[in-house]
């Protein structure tokens, strides 16, 4: 009881407005980080000579960016722990995992955003990359063809604004609700008794 | 003595996992996309999954909406969660869910690692039983949340 004067309320009266601040933070570190490294990784495409292969170092950032990703949830649970009120429940912790995912993917579009006034030519640029990548493929025309409207697709749904919240709030919303809910098995004090 | 709790909780997250499996299984359920357009699943897993046609599972012209160690991943969890009430009755009070989880990421950094560097060569079917070992693991890792023993209050 004395630690539940000094940390913060009873769990019961977490709200959603209590949880925005470590949705925040976490999702504005961690949306800067996956940005940064989508960023970096498509310069270094357009920079570079088509490979002609699956494997590109975009590939190998998706995996990256998806891992850190899946952080999110963890680690708001735990700032909000050390932060808000240690005695946060498991649906809690659940929806402040979903939230962080939801802000992670907002702040990522509006990042993409800034970035076409930054440099228009970006998106075009990383899909003439990705055309030229699969022009090198050694595959029949069609499929190939088909390959290039499909990741070309890809590439502008990812720089287009409503799109990517449109889409990438669920699944990325869903992962890291789980992730949320693995913080208060690691992070949270008990109480002795969870309802939801 | 224990007793399942959060029932409402697990109903939703049940509902919304047997969505996501459902939804990552892509053209194979859901029928193909117009040509040249991309199918709604794959917008969906877009910007979790890289979507190489030769790492994803396809039958005949239709292809999943993933590849296959994100379906094993989301099938893992999927399969973890139907189970949990069960599982969650042995894992209370014990460490071994966290070092389970714990293995399993490693494995797959291992795993992806290893075939990066051409140690040795990771298959659509490893790929997708290592995810799915991981994807249970998470589950398993907040089962015990879902029980409540009786004795426990103090």
């Amino acid at each position: 009881m004395e630690e539940e004067k000094t940390m913060g309320q009873s769990s019961d009266s977490i709200s959603i407005k209590d949880m925005l601040p470590s949705a925040t933070v976490v999702g504005l570190v961690f949306s800067i980080i996956t940005f940064a490294i989508g960023l970096f990784v498509g310069y270094y495409e357009i920079s570079s000579e088509p490979s002609g292969s699956f494997f590109s170092p975009s590939t190998l950032s998706g995996s990256v960016i998806c891992l850190i990703s899946l952080l999110g949830g963890v680690l708001a649970v735990w700032h909000f722990v050390k932060e808000v009120n240690p005695y946060i429940k498991l649906g809690q912790g659940a929806a402040l995992g979903f939230l962080t995912g939801a802000v992670m993917v907002i702040l990522t579009a509006v990042y993409s955003e800034i970035w076409n006034f930054i440099d228009p030519d970006y998106t075009d640029q990383l899909v003439e990359a990705t055309i030229a990548n699969v022009e090198a493929m050694e595959m029949p025309d069609a499929q190939k063809d088909a390959m290039i409207d499909s990741m070309a697709s890809s590439v502008r749904q990812q720089n287009s604004f409503l799109s990517s919240i449109l889409w990438g709030i669920p699944i990325t919303g869903i992962l890291n609700l789980l992730t949320g809910m693995v913080g208060v098995k690691i992070f949270a004090k008990k109480e002795d008794e969870e309802t939801f | 003595m224990s007793r399942f709790s959060n029932p409402i909780l697990y109903f939703f997250v049940l509902c919304l996992l047997s969505f996501v499996l459902l939804a990552s299984l892509g053209e194979m359920v859901w029928g193909a996309a117009a040509p040249g357009e991309l199918h709604w699943t794959e917008k969906l897993f877009f910007d979790l999954c890289h979507q190489l046609p030769d790492r994803t599972y396809s039958v005949g012209e239709t292809m999943m909406a993933v590849n296959t160690r994100c379906f094993g991943i989301f099938f893992g969890i999927a399969a973890g969660w139907v189970v949990l009430p069960l599982t969650g009755r042995y894992t209370a009070g014990t460490r071994w869910p966290v070092i389970f989880l714990i293995a399993a990421i490693t494995l797959q950094i291992v795993d992806y690692l290893g075939n990066l560097t051409e140690l040795w060569q990771n298959t659509n079917h490893s790929r997708a039983f290592l995810g799915a070992l991981f994807g249970a693991a998470l589950s398993v890792t907040v089962s015990d949340l879902f029980i409540i023993r009786k004795n426990s209050k103090s």
